[in-house]
């Protein structure tokens, strides 16, 4: 069974009178362990895609499928709930809290779900540990580079586990090397944990470390190529 | 719930002008509210003391059934005799939270000078009780100066007080003669020589020029009678009064006594009156400081979502719920509560001290000299007003942060 799935999905958007289609009857299915890259131009619907993915929007037509839950039919609790335990997000902006040090904003998804401070503290610093940040725990955002703060903020996405990752752009605030060294590090953490990683980009030199390519232009699939093989 | 603590106070820290005012708001309004209450409590004590103590009329009063209503017009047909008046000492001595017992008798008459003549309202009471009652006060009533001149004694019966209005008048001082004249409860006309024992102030202004004090004796040698019109009864503590009106009235029933019993709240028109009167602007001050807590509050808190309306995106996002982000701004919102409170609390002992410290004075009304001037700590008022400036600035709160709660995720991590 396929950890997420959407069929016929439709995304519009109100802009003053005018109705925008940001995403025209997609169909997909994301497997266990896939490294996906959503690919293609500002504005073909990468984010919105992404956005449906992680549950934190609603498509305005179509089926949504998150480990067999009809997406759509949840409650807003349900949804938090299945985001929490389930989906771990890394933004192009990092969206890390600014008064938290690195180890406190890693603990926070496992402090949502009701995980005392001593295992989500151990379980934080394993997660650091594993993003090379073990000297940098107790620093806030802002005392972290670019490169850093979205390692934290890749910790914070795997720390419970999740079967997903959504990354929307997660690279667009790096420099070229950093971008690069954010992907593999992101594949490595597919190849060890198993989990699912779908990240955008518009930057085409990251397509070559992915498994899975899903072009779409104008908020259609045109094309969704497997690279398995190329890719290991 | 320490996670959401630490960004509740780091947040607070991180924006410290803005936090700074709004527990400066809460901080004032609290002391406002707690320096005002302190006054009216000084007020309100002082006025109850006055009437109790300085003026002798004790916490409950006992008159004929009757005397209140229609003894006004025949007040000899509700007199207490003086076997009623015994039974009714012997029975309230029997209670320990009693401490005096005393009959008076109100008089009315003409008081003359030898040459000039006026109408005087008198009472009449036992000095030795009176001096007691009177002495029971503290406070600034009980450091207060109550008359010019020497105690009333129980031995001299003509020795007797004037109002410095009532004096004035017939030009009469400490040591002069003067003679009273009333009809008797038989209705022939009695008069009898007295002398001016001492000075006194009116408590009401209007009848500061006919007020006369006068020994028990007097009154009732006067009215040519042994009986009195009411009993003044003073008891251990204030707060006993109602318990121990209910109390006597079973008893005196039981005892067949044909009596009424008024609570000094009852007979003290003006102390209700100036209560209602500070308890409207005591409630108006209170409005004006909810308004600006709220104010305050709303304002902060509404800056703070605006700022971290990303945060808030982003805490969605992983997964913490609508209600979530509600409890993360009350939480927010009681630590802004909780410290102004806090430093509300400084100030009004600041207030309270420098009151203190400096000993202003002032004329209240129906006295004719300065008196200090005291804020009293109410640490009832203290309490509650601490718990409820929390709870208002969690309510405050509420309703900006369920707004955020709201708000679209993907709105509100796109805010910038």
């Amino acid at each position: 069974m396929p950890i997420l799935s959407m069929r016929q999905i439709w995304k519009y958007y109100q802009l003053g009178e005018t109705r925008i289609a940001a995403l025209r009857g997609v169909d997909l299915d994301l497997e266990e362990g896939e490294f996906v890259a959503v690919w293609g131009p500002s504005g073909c619907g990468k984010s919105t895609l992404c956005n449906l993915m992680g549950m934190i929007d609603t498509p305005s037509s179509g089926e949504l499928q998150f480990l067999g839950r009809e997406g759509m039919s949840l409650t807003d609790d349900e949804k938090s709930e299945l985001r929490n335990h389930s989906i771990g997000f890394v933004f192009q902006s990092f969206n890390l809290i600014p008064v938290l040090s690195a180890l406190e904003n890693v603990m926070l998804p496992l402090q949502i779900k009701g995980i005392s401070s001593t295992i989500a503290r151990k379980k934080a610093e394993e997660s650091l540990e594993e993003m090379d940040l073990a000297e940098h725990i107790h620093h806030r955002p802002h005392k972290l580079s670019g490169g850093q703060q979205q390692r934290v903020a890749i910790a914070r996405a795997l720390v419970n586990d999740p079967m997903i990752v959504i990354a929307d752009e997660p690279t667009a605030n790096l420099d070229s090397e950093n971008a690069r060294r954010i992907i593999d590090l992101m594949r490595t953490m597919n190849g060890r944990k198993n989990t699912t990683f779908v990240f955008s980009t518009h930057d085409r030199r990251l397509l070559d470390r992915v498994k899975r390519q899903i072009h779409l232009q104008d908020g259609v699939i045109v094309e969704d190529r497997m690279l398995a093989d190329e890719a290991s | 719930m320490i996670t959401w603590m630490k960004i509740a106070i780091r947040n607070i820290v991180k924006n410290r002008r803005r936090s700074l005012f709004t527990i400066l708001a809460i901080a004032v309004g609290y002391a406002a509210v707690n320096v005002f209450g302190g006054f009216t409590e000084y007020i309100f004590k002082s006025l109850q003391d006055s009437f109790i103590y300085a003026q002798g009329n004790g916490h409950l009063t006992i008159f004929k059934k009757g005397f209140l209503t229609q003894g006004k017009l025949d007040p000899f047909q509700f007199m207490l005799s003086e076997a009623e008046t015994e039974l009714i000492r012997e029975l309230c001595r029997k209670d320990p939270r009693v401490m005096v017992v005393t009959p008076q008798l109100m008089i009315t008459g003409l008081i003359s000078n030898g040459s000039v003549s006026t109408i005087f309202v008198g009472v009449g009471r036992v000095p030795s009780d009176l001096t007691f009652v009177r002495s029971r006060a503290t406070g600034m009533i009980g450091r207060l100066k109550l008359y010019e001149g020497r105690n009333l004694v129980d031995e001299v019966p003509h020795g007797v007080g004037l109002s410095a209005g009532l004096a004035k008048k017939l030009d009469l001082d400490q040591g002069s003669e003067a003679i009273a004249m009333s009809p008797t409860i038989h209705g022939q006309i009695n008069a009898l020589d007295m002398q001016v024992f001492q000075v006194f102030h009116s408590p009401y202004e209007e009848l500061d020029d006919k007020l006369l004090m006068a020994p028990l004796d007097f009154a009732q040698s006067l009215y040519d009678t042994t009986s009195a019109d009411r009993i003044t009864v003073l008891l251990t503590e204030d707060r006993s009064t109602l318990p121990m009106k209910e109390h006597f009235e079973r008893i005196f029933v039981d005892a067949g006594l044909d009596v009424e019993l008024m609570t000094w709240k009852d007979l003290s028109i003006f102390y209700v009156k100036v209560k209602d009167m500070f308890d409207i602007i005591f409630l108006f001050i209170f409005v004006i400081v909810f308004v600006i807590v709220v104010m305050s509050v709303v304002n902060t808190v509404s800056m703070a979502i605006m700022e971290r309306t990303q945060e808030i995106g982003t805490l969605r996002a992983l997964g913490l719920k609508r209600r979530g982000i509600v409890k993360l701004f009350a939480i927010e919102s009681s630590v802004l509560g909780l410290i102004g409170s806090l430093v509300g609390i400084v100030f009004t002992f600041v207030g309270w001290g420098l009151v203190k410290v400096i000993e202003p004075s002032w004329i209240p009304p129906n006295i004719p000299y300065r008196v200090p001037l005291e804020v009293h700590l109410v640490p009832g008022y203290m309490a509650v007003s601490f718990v409820f400036l929390i709870l208002l600035s969690v309510l405050s709160a509420i309703l900006p942060a369920r707004k955020a709660a709201l708000k679209g995720i993907v709105d509100a991590l796109g805010h910038v």
